[in-house]
């Protein structure tokens, strides 16, 4: 593996890494009520 | 499909899947295993995990079906039948059938883009080890006060609020293995976008990568939905919060919303790879060239999208407006249209084919047959009326392990018996595979096609006694199912006898009109492979 290539792999893993990050917050502090709420299934 | 072979090499760089002599030698004892960061060690310990826990969720399987062979109590109560019944449920699906597919991505996506390994062969490390502690964990839980979790694998609130230690076990064990498989998932998204040998364009890639790749992108954004989902079950039970808690002005309707937006998609993240491994296997034994192959890939991502948009299907009983209940049947409709595709084009690719049967082909065959079959009652199932009527039936048991076992699994099998003489470097027993595969296939169909019909009389699923006019076909299954278990030691045998160097030495390429990159390296492929990437015209 050259350096150039470890160095693409790693910015690769950090933005997915961000990705998963971002999801799991949304989740818990708006897509629950997205989800749920704002789509009027819950009958909330 | 113009997947690489060898014939498509650079002249000189044919032989560059075997030049390990002068790099690291091959480490040795505990530590290979302990420290692996070789891509086909790791992947064979995926294996072998996934095939452990196969055995596990096979016997609590058993046990379910030991206690139904008649009407009453005769084993085990009631409680403890529903533990095994969830257990079963998360081992299969978490410790069983994901392993495996990462397994075969960690054997064969490097072989088949020529990259010399995974993208992050630390962390890839760091993935499988945290499987064992979660398979631990989770068959520990049995033996805590109260039990494992019996609240079913989709772990619904408000029961999974209200259950003992086992419960916070599970959603611990369930952290970890989502963790382990966001990691795996990130590594083979970086491994082939990345680590692809020159010329190996995205539609040279064999279709197993792309159907890998694709489901790596369905775990990174749902994984983490299902880790919300049961971090927000701990905190309702532990840190007084109220998300699901109708007492606390939650609603526990909303963790079935969050959870089918993970559980929808997982579905395809346990059959896309299937798909793969098929797609390579049907030309190989036709010796055709993959009939469509960009409107495979298409077709893919089609149902990777389509799989985000229908997650209330599984909700159809919890009440909801009836125009939700519409657009999710009609969405749910949409996807037979790029599964159609795929099995029109595995048909299309036999068709006029020089075909022989040999077990993979007999299994991917056999994978096209009764996969198609769970299809078709998906596709029942998605009509809001009928689901209603058969929704909590043992109709949707029979569903969804036409899909699993004869879908994912015999997907598994199919690959196994394909790349077992890559693996291992000797030919299986052809005798034993077609044992394994005709009894398989029949003691599948004796356990589960007679749940189609108990569903339809109003068997109600995951219930330890049942009226004494579903007698007979419950005993069918139980029958079935014992076959079914037994018929796996055929495999086990079969695989062993490889690895004991038992049958014929395998050649580079085995299977005459296999393509691919794994053909071009000897068999068993040696340690190191493409330390200098082939060239691929």
């Amino acid at each position: 593996m050259t350096p150039e290539q470890r160095r693409r792999n790693r910015t690769a893993g950090l933005i997915l890494f961000a990705i998963v990050a971002a999801i799991f917050a949304w989740v818990i502090f708006r897509g629950s009520d997205f989800l749920g709420g704002v789509a009027g299934l819950t009958g909330r | 499909m113009s997947s690489a072979t060898a014939g498509h090499l650079a002249p000189g760089h044919a032989d560059h899947g075997h030049d390990d002599h002068h790099h690291h030698a091959t480490p040795t004892g505990w530590r290979r295993w302990l420290f692996a960061t070789n891509h086909k060690d790791i992947g064979t310990m995926y294996l072998i995990f996934s095939f452990v826990m196969l055995l596990e969720g096979g016997a609590l399987a058993l046990l379910l079906r030991t206690e139904l062979f008649e009407p009453g109590l005769q084993f085990f109560r009631p409680e403890l039948f529903n533990q095994f019944t969830t257990m079963h449920g998360l081992i299969m699906v978490f410790g069983a059938i994901m392993p495996a597919f990462v397994g075969f991505a960690n054997w064969m996506v490097p072989l088949q883009i020529g990259a010399s390994d995974m993208a992050f062969a630390r962390m890839n490390n760091f993935s499988f080890w945290l499987l064992p502690v979660g398979g631990i964990m989770l068959t520990a839980s049995f033996f805590v006060p109260g039990g494992a979790t019996a609240a079913g694998w989709t772990l619904y609130a408000p029961l999974s609020l209200q259950m003992g230690p086992g419960m916070d076990l599970a959603i611990f064990t369930m952290h970890i293995l989502g963790a382990s498989s966001i990691m795996g998932a990130i590594n083979i998204i970086v491994t082939i976008l990345n680590m692809r040998a020159p010329g190996m364009t995205l539609m040279k890639m064999p279709l197993f990568c792309w159907t890998w790749l694709i489901t790596a992108f369905l775990l990174i954004a749902v994984l983490p939905v299902l880790a919300a989902a049961i971090t927000m079950l701990l905190t309702d039970r532990h840190f007084g919060t109220g998300f699901f808690n109708a007492a606390l002005g939650g609603d526990p309707v909303l963790y079935q919303h969050v959870f089918w937006f993970f559980g929808h998609p997982e579905v395809y993240i346990m059959i896309l790879p299937a798909f793969g491994i098929v797609s390579a296997i049907v030309p190989a034994f036709a010796r055709k060239k993959l009939f469509g192959y960009a409107s495979m890939v298409y077709a893919t991502a089609s149902i990777a999208v389509l799989s985000f948009i229908v997650w209330a299907h599984h909700m159809f009983t919890t009440g909801m407006p009836v125009t939700a209940q519409l657009y999710f049947m009609y969405a749910t409709m949409l996807i037979s249209i790029p599964t159609g595709v795929k099995v029109f084009n595995w048909v299309a690719t036999m068709w006029k084919g020089s075909m022989t049967f040999e077990t993979p082909m007999l299994f991917a065959v056999g994978f096209i047959f009764v996969f198609t079959m769970g299809g078709f009652t998906g596709l029942i199932l998605s009509v809001a009326p009928i689901d209603i009527q058969v929704h909590d039936t043992y109709y949707v048991v029979a569903h969804f392990h036409y899909v699993l076992v004869a879908g994912s699994l015999f997907a598994l099998f199919a690959g196994t018996y394909y790349w077992l003489p890559k693996w291992t470097g000797y030919m299986y027993s052809e005798k034993l595979g077609k044992l394994h595969f005709w009894s398989s296939l029949i003691s599948f169909n004796v356990t589960f096609f007679p749940m189609h019909f108990l569903g339809l009389a109003g068997m109600p699923r995951r219930y330890a006694d049942y009226a004494a006019q579903f007698t007979t076909f419950h005993q069918i299954a139980t029958i079935g199912a014992f076959w079914f278990g037994l018929s796996q030691l055929i495999f086990l045998y079969a695989v062993l006898r490889c690895y004991a160097r038992k049958g014929e030495p395998a050649p580079a390429k085995p299977w005459e009109g296999a393509e691919g990159l794994e053909w071009t390296v000897p068999s068993p492929a040696p340690f190191h492979t493409f330390e200098t990437p082939p060239e691929v015209r």
